[in-house]
């Protein structure tokens, strides 16, 4: 009404008389005094756990690498955190895009803080450019880690030599790299196979008409061919005890793949192979899972078979038993959104998933400072135990796909934490992962071996990010995190590193459930411990489900111990970071990190 | 007159619920049944503390030893069992207070009374130890459902403590020697472990970097000396605290079972939060770990003291000593809390911004510790803190237990020290190795 005063209308001004406005005064004022109190019942709690405080000093410990290139390099951007020296440090190994990916060396003492040094390769440094990704894995089951290369026009398989050097090893292996625009990656082993089956998610077919739109390369799988199964020539590969990859096998349609995972989605025993899809491209797609069962050719599960259409810009796939029932769960990055998926059991041995991200609070849908109202860019998903509390984090790359006006040109990585309650708590703020970088792959790895996760991130035209674990945020500083303890497997035979296998770590009346795997997250694998919180535990017993489906005896162990199950032990052993590693040399102090490095105290 | 006495009754039953008068000190009625009226200021327990200022903290830590706890405090647990890892029962606990699964009491001293407070306990005050099951709590004596023990007593057990320290780093030192040897050489390495004379086995390290423990005798694999209770799993003073206010009062302990281990402030479901702090604990461990060690002596009549004397003789000479040591050697009676090899859910060093240290040395029963030629002292445990295996199947009527313990089989058990106050003026034969089983009213001591 105009030339009327705006504000609360009172009794009085609405027409009632002074008798009835009284009482009605006392109860507006009442409803205005319990709003306040309303907002704060409905504000999120602050995480009650310990948050990790993450250092970066990617400078200082001798990361400098960035990740770039023209569009083909908008995605992409990962690497692989593996011992390539036998000191089961994770080294690592970062793509480059249009420019070279590198090693490093991991020359950090345990605990202390972090080093590297790069390794320089005798290979064509033509193989090393146009890198997309990398996973670790011991193709040719000789006891060291390989790794795959997926890249832009031909993906490389290199083998691993002693003290971090590689070999190309497309020809011995009769791997064809093929031409695709490669971009997702996964491994198992099958049931009697020597080898590893490798599974390459592709991206746009650039060549193909009406590029970029809809048209999606197919996927590829390649299972390893068997000495003397009459399909090979003599004196082949195979034949000479090697890996044989001549025979490609098209998964189409393809959907513009950027991670993929063989997961035991429904614990048959026969993993099957999951791909998230960007929809920015494809036409008439969705999300996917292909049975891929032993001797037979994959096949999709479809609608019939409980599998849901879902159609997101799928970047990437974490893999973890957030809710401790056996069964994975799993998070999906996407635009503007995040996905996490929960078995819903009310359909018999079905695909079929809900989500509940939102109930949980992982939606990370917008950035959680300087949200400017636009959605964000999520790239890799990993989950971890960052604080040794038993619940499982999730850890977001974020970033901008390069210049995008209406998503976050500011978007920093998430860090949410998991509560007792089965719901996330976004911390990356506290943690001091908010920064302005355009994160795409990650690796999650301890790399001092102190018993906490630490993080690089790749990113996009920028330097790498490496964040040292801390420990938890104190107020005179920081303090231990919860009891932790690191597995690693083996057995004899083929999948010496026994991929498939699970782990199920019971403490008190709790069991908290891990997988061995390779693939998901962004273009990014780790090899090597497998790190689980263990809270306040003082002591946890593991059993292993080997790959062929044959569950251990119970190991005791004992908290904060590094532990080595080899099948068939009566014990588990305990292994120990060689103490007497000499100190790394000094960082040169830099205006990014050496000063605050200088300032930060081992744990 | 019953007219006038009826309503001074009701004005002052009103005078107390309208304004209840409260104690000068912390804000309480003064009838309150209330234990702890002050919290003790964890702020203030940083540094050395020695003398005076130590037993001032004892004291503190006495009144709580003693302190009837009640539902004012936050006594009992209904929504959580007795186990050492925080876990819910699927149900509230159907008993408040229950024999075999606790709660089972109100205060330490309940049964640690003999003969004074931080003592043993009689056989009425026989503990139980069971897992804490999340579904069910069984009334029932059967022992495959729980383990019965004597109350143990806690006379030196800070002495004991820092022995078992000592020879935890001992251990680690060894290890990492052999490692070091292993790693330079390239092949195994098979090193004994002993530590202040007591024999732990071997271990042999690869130069992988990892360790056979097949060889190791009556310590954990982590090298970890846990003198505590009988089985030997307890590593620390402020540990065995923290599980016992849990499991026999229902008083939860901040450090384990506050938000940030549980995600709640009130875990256990009693309505009352932060229950316990770091403070009251480390009171709790400061009187604990001050009580002075049991001494030898010899008795005023002459035919005790020749009956003593002649049992020492046979003790040594049946080899009671091989186990029973008389005394252990300890380099340093500076008792540092939080200790040095505690886990999460025990407050630890790196929980705190600065650790209290507890100057053991300046308090009087410990200047009269007998020394050695190094200027150690020689604490008086007759024990080794170390494991054995007390039955086979020649002897099976020592093993009266069914249920293994934290990795501790069920026949394994520490060596008990043998000086206690139920043996007060000469020495007795160790009472476990003359157990009769199960039936036999005195359980392990």
């Amino acid at each position: 009404m105009p030339g009327r005063a705006e504000g609360c209308a009172t009794g009085a001004d609405v027409g009632l008389p002074a008798k009835l406005a009284r009482p009605f005064l006392h109860i507006l004022a009442s409803l205005l005094l319990t709003i306040p109190a309303l907002a704060e019942d409905t504000a999120p709690k602050p995480f009650a756990g310990d948050i990790p405080i993450l250092h970066e000093e990617a400078a200082a410990a001798g990361i400098d690498h960035s990740y770039g290139g023209p569009w083909e390099f908008f995605v992409g951007g990962g690497g692989a955190a593996f011992d390539c020296n036998d000191d089961r440090f994770p080294d690592v190994f970062l793509a480059g895009g249009k420019g070279e990916g590198a090693f490093y060396a991991n020359r950090s003492r345990a605990g202390g803080r972090l080093s590297f040094e790069k390794v320089p390769q005798d290979l064509d440094p033509k193989d090393l450019q146009n890198v997309t990704g990398a996973y670790p894995l011991d193709i040719d089951q000789d006891g060291r880690q390989d790794l795959v290369l997926s890249r832009v026009g031909g993906n490389i398989l290199l083998k691993g030599l002693p003290e971090c050097r590689f070999e190309k090893a497309n020809f011995p292996w009769n791997f064809d790299g093929g031409r695709a625009w490669t971009t997702a990656f996964s491994a198992i082993f099958e049931p009697g196979a020597t080898y590893p089956t490798l599974a390459f998610g592709n991206y746009v077919d650039r060549a193909a008409p009406g590029s970029p739109w809809g048209t999606c390369a197919d996927n590829v799988l390649i299972r390893p061919k068997k000495a003397g199964d009459g399909s090979e020539t003599k004196g082949g590969a195979a034949e000479a005890g090697r890996p044989d990859y001549s025979e490609p096998f098209a998964l189409s349609p393809g959907y513009c793949a950027l991670s993929m995972l063989f997961t035991d989605w429904n614990r048959s025993g026969e993993p099957s192979l999951r791909i998230t899809n960007d929809r920015q491209y494809y036409r008439g797609g969705e999300e996917q899972l292909w049975r891929v069962e032993p001797g037979r050719a994959p096949r999709p599960y479809r609608k019939a078979d409980g599998w849901q259409h879902l159609s997101i810009w799928g970047m990437g796939i974490a893999e973890g038993d957030v809710d401790n029932d056996g069964y994975p769960d799993y998070a999906l990055t996407s635009m503007g959104d995040t996905k996490l998926q929960f078995l819903d059991r009310e359909f018999e041995d079905a695909p079929t998933y809900r989500d509940e991200a939102y109930q949980r609070g992982a939606t990370a849908h917008r950035p959680y400072v300087h949200d400017a109202g636009k959605p964000s860019t999520g790239w890799h998903a990993g989950f971890a135990d960052f604080n040794n509390d038993t619940a499982l984090d999730l850890f977001i790359a974020k970033g901008n796909v390069e210049a995008m006006p209406d998503f976050a040109a500011y978007d920093p990585d998430n860090l949410l934490m998991g509560g007792f309650d089965g719901n996330f708590t976004e911390v990356g703020e506290e943690a001091g992962i908010a920064l302005p970088t355009k994160g795409r792959g990650a690796l999650i790895a301890d790399f001092n071996l102190d018993g906490a996760a630490d993080l690089l991130v790749v990113n996009r035209g920028q330097k790498a990010s490496l964040f040292r674990n801390l420990g938890g945020k104190a107020g005179f500083g920081t303090r231990p995190l919860g009891n932790f303890v690191k597995v690693k497997l083996a057995q004899t035979g083929a999948n010496r590193d026994a991929i498939g296998a699970k782990l199920a770590v019971k403490i008190g009346a709790k069991t908290l459930n891990r997988t061995i795997r390779v693939g998901g997250g962004h273009a990014s694998g780790i090899s090597g411990f497998v790190h689980v919180g263990l809270g306040t535990a003082e002591r946890a017993e593991i059993r292993v489900q080997w790959p062929d489906g044959e569950w251990s005896h119970p190991y005791r162990v004992f908290a904060d111990n590094f532990v080595l199950i080899d099948r068939g032990a009566d014990a588990a052993r305990y292994w120990y970071p060689d103490a007497d590693r000499p100190e790394p040399p000094e960082p040169a102090v830099t205006a990014r990190s050496g000063a605050s490095a200088e300032t930060v105290a081992d744990p | 007159m019953m007219g006038k006495r009826r309503v001074t009754l009701v004005l002052a039953a009103l005078a107390a619920i309208g304004s209840p008068p409260l104690s000068a000190t912390a804000g309480e009625p003064a009838w309150s049944e209330k234990a702890i009226k002050e919290r003790i200021d964890p702020a203030s327990l940083v540094g050395m503390i020695a003398g005076l200022q130590l037993e001032n903290l004892a004291e503190e830590g006495r009144d709580l030893f003693e302190a009837r706890f009640t539902t004012l405090d936050g006594a009992g647990r209904p929504n959580a069992t007795q186990a050492i890892v925080p876990t819910a029962p699927r149900r509230p606990a159907e008993f408040a207070f229950q024999r075999l699964a606790g709660p089972d009491a109100n205060a330490c001293s309940s049964c640690h009374n003999e003969p004074v407070t931080g003592g043993a306990g009689g056989f009425v005050a026989n503990a139980f130890v069971s897992e804490g099951f999340e579904s069910a709590n069984f009334d029932t004596l059967d022992a495959q459902f729980s383990n019965e023990r004597g109350t143990n007593h806690l006379f030196g057990a800070g002495l004991i403590e820092l022995l078992a320290r000592e020879m935890s780093a001992d251990l680690a030192g060894l290890r990492r020697a052999a490692l070091r040897q292993a790693r330079d050489a390239g092949e195994p390495v098979r090193a004994g472990l002993s530590s202040k004379g007591v024999d732990f086995g071997r271990i042999t390290a690869l130069p992988d970097g990892s360790v056979d423990l097949t060889e190791l005798s009556g310590v954990d694999d982590d090298l970890v000396v846990r003198p505590f209770t009988q089985k030997g799993v307890m590593t620390s003073l402020r540990q065995f605290t923290v599980n016992a206010m849990n499991q026999h009062h229902g008083m939860q302990a901040d450090e384990r079972w506050g938000t940030r281990w549980t995600g709640m402030a009130d875990f256990d479901g009693d309505a009352h939060e932060a229950e316990l702090g770091t403070g009251e604990i480390s009171a709790l461990v400061a009187f604990q770990a001050t009580l002075a060690p049991p001494r030898e002596e010899t008795p005023d009549d002459e035919a005790w003291a020749e009956a003593a004397s002649r049992g020492r003789t046979i003790f040594a000479g049946l080899g009671c000593e091989s186990c029973h040591r008389p005394a252990l050697p300890l380099k340093s009676l500076a008792f540092e809390d939080p200790g040095p090899v505690d886990m999460a859910g025990t407050l630890r060093r790196g929980d705190v911004e600065a650790p209290a240290t507890y100057d053991l040395a300046t308090l009087e029963w410990a200047k009269r510790l007998p020394r050695n030629d190094k200027g150690e002292v020689m604490v008086p445990l007759f024990g080794d803190l170390k494991r054995h295996r007390i039955a086979d199947s020649r002897t099976p009527e020592l093993g009266n237990e069914t249920l293994a313990q934290r990795f501790v089989e069920r026949d394994v058990f520490v060596t008990a020290e043998a000086l206690g106050p139920r043996r007060h003026g000469a020495l007795r034969p160790p009472r476990r190795h003359h157990d009769a089983g199960r039936g036999d009213p005195r359980p392990r001591g």
